[in-house]
């Protein structure tokens, strides 16, 4: 039983580094929290249901659809949302406003739209492009893949291919951030933004692009939702917004690729939760959040925190 | 008036506030290709906030900036730095990036396509800065940030290079270090910018403009300010 829970738990922990690290690449960026993160996420969770629906398609199709939609939606809401930010006299407040504001629309629409019962997928659905291939190019036999096994312990395969998929991109984001020009650009304007305003970077550029990324990761991270939570609602975006802030300052606020390694603990102990004291679970996330601040304020890297 | 007269920077009239609390009044300044002009003054009399506007990190609330004869007092910091205009904040450097990134940002955040190449020049001219160009910035001493904050500043070959108390922080040996590197920068023929309150810098000063609570005192050479009573009692310490 613990082996499974601690199997489980880094698989999850693999999805939750997802859930988090657009959260903390706009933070690290432009120093706001995005309250509207969860809502993104939520959307994403949508998306797929869309695509299984009205193109009956393996869900993982959603998956770069919903990136590319996100990135899109952020670079066009950053344009017009940021430009009345930096004309504010405190915008740190107004941005806590202003997302909150969003996320409580962004909701509100969903629900109108959607209504208020919980949405699920069939999680058989997810993956059926790689049976596909399997019988197509390999000769293997139609059907159910069933659970995948690892360390002689049967997992259902959304959650390996989510876990599979989140990885591949935490891996493209530290390419994009240590291999790209506009990467370090980003780099730069996380480790000093006024010094990087100094140097002549195009920090509006820049934080645009972080912007649309995030929100893209995030996106993509809804995707799974469903499978990973069992089923959605639109206010289903509330909880994971605290579960990615959660994540966030586990890992290190401002630090994108500690929220890894804030994915993977905060993982882990949500599977140890849900195995041994299933009835606390929703309190994972508070409690890790004070336990955190109270003994270690930096997070688990030790990056330093910055005055949002 | 001869092309080699004609000011490369000119600043006229400059006013600047930070909301309500106005910093600079009317502030006139001009660089002329190939000198290097001391801003000298204490602290808050408004140096940095005059190059921060310079540089369009702050607007200006009145006045005029030209920079080679156009108008840049409306443009975005990022294009008055295309145009050959460098910053070198007190700060200097991305700690957390490494000594190499931080060169190679000075380049390409102006869009130099060979940044390759300017890295290779700056190690020439500071062949320290080479052998610890994976560490990260961080890991210098006060000295070696600031030479790495000249090598970035430097990366995009700019015509004028405005920088903001070089000695900050520094030892003595530092500040001759710093002074040394900006006779080699001289030579080079890249117009210079100092704000400073060490006076140890006037050997190496064109011209200086004396900057006392937001108001220029006094413009002129450094022989003209030596021959000035109260600036020499000011600066000088001399009766």
């Amino acid at each position: 039983m613990l082996t499974y829970a601690l199997v489980a738990g880094v698989l999850f922990g693999l999805y939750f580094s997802l859930v988090g690290i657009g959260l903390n690449l706009v933070f690290g960026v432009m120093r706001i929290v995005n309250l509207a993160h969860g809502d993104i996420i939520m959307l994403g969770g949508f998306i797929a249901l869309g695509v299984v629906t009205l193109a009956s398609v393996d869900p993982l199709f959603a998956v770069p659809l919903a990136f590319v939609v996100f990135v899109l939606a952020g670079l066009a809401l950053y344009y017009v949302l940021v430009p009345r930010l930096q004309g504010a006299s405190n915008p740190e407040m107004l941005s806590i406003i202003l997302f909150f504001g969003l996320s409580q629309v962004i909701e509100a629409i969903t629900t109108i739209f959607a209504g208020t019962s919980e949405r699920s997928i069939q999680s058989r659905l997810l993956g059926t492009v790689f049976t596909t291939i399997r019988v197509k190019w390999f000769g293997g036999k139609p059907g159910p893949g069933g659970p995948i096994h690892i360390l002689g312990q049967g997992f259902p395969a959304p959650w390996v291919i989510a876990a599979a998929t989140s990885l591949v991109a935490i891996g493209l984001v530290y390419v994009y951030l240590y291999r790209t020009r506009l990467g370090t650009l980003t780099r730069a304007v996380m480790s000093r933004r006024d010094e990087a305003l100094a140097t002549g970077i195009d920090v509006d550029r820049v934080s645009a692009a972080a912007f649309g990324i995030g929100l893209g990761l995030a996106a993509m991270a809804g995707v799974f939702a469903p499978f990973m939570f069992g089923s959605i609602t639109p206010a289903f975006g509330a909880d994971a917004t605290v579960t990615s802030f959660a994540i966030v300052v586990l890992g290190s606020l401002g630090n994108p690729l500690g929220t890894a390694l804030g994915g993977i603990v905060y993982g882990v102990c949500y599977m140890l939760v849900q195995t041994y004291l299933s009835s606390w679970a929703d309190l994972l996330p508070y409690v890790l959040l004070i336990l955190i601040l109270l003994l270690r304020p930096s997070g688990l890297l030790g990056r330093r925190v910055r005055v949002a | 008036m001869p092309a080699d007269l004609q000011p490369l920077l000119q600043a006229s009239a400059i006013d600047a506030a930070y909301g309500t609390m106005q910093v600079l009044w009317g502030v006139d300044l001009d660089v002329r290709p190939g000198e290097t002009v001391l801003l000298l003054g204490a602290n808050g009399a408004g140096k940095t906030t005059f190059l921060k506007s310079l540089v369009g990190l702050i607007a200006a609330r009145r006045g005029h900036i030209r920079l080679g004869g156009a108008d840049i007092t409306a443009m975005r910091s990022s294009d008055r730095m295309r145009r050959g205009m460098t910053y070198m904040s007190e700060l200097a450097v991305f700690p957390d990036l490494s000594i190499e990134e931080n060169i190679r940002i000075g380049a390409q955040a102006l869009g130099h396509a060979d940044a390759g190449a300017r890295l290779d020049e700056m190690y020439r001219l500071f062949p320290v800065l080479r052998d610890k160009r994976r560490n990260p910035a961080s890991s210098l001493s006060g000295g070696q940030r600031k030479m790495l904050g000249i090598a970035k500043a430097l990366a995009a070959e700019p015509r004028l290079l405005v920088m903001d108390e070089p000695s900050a922080g520094l030892s003595p040996l530092f500040v001759k270090e710093v002074i040394r590197i900006i006779r080699g920068l001289q030579e080079r023929g890249i117009a210079l910018l100092v704000a400073e309150q060490n006076i140890g810098f006037l050997e190496v000063a064109t011209r200086v403009f004396v900057l006392e609570g937001g108001r220029i005192r006094f413009s002129g050479t450094v022989a003209e300010m030596s021959d000035n009573e109260a600036l020499r009692r000011a600066y000088f310490g001399l009766t």
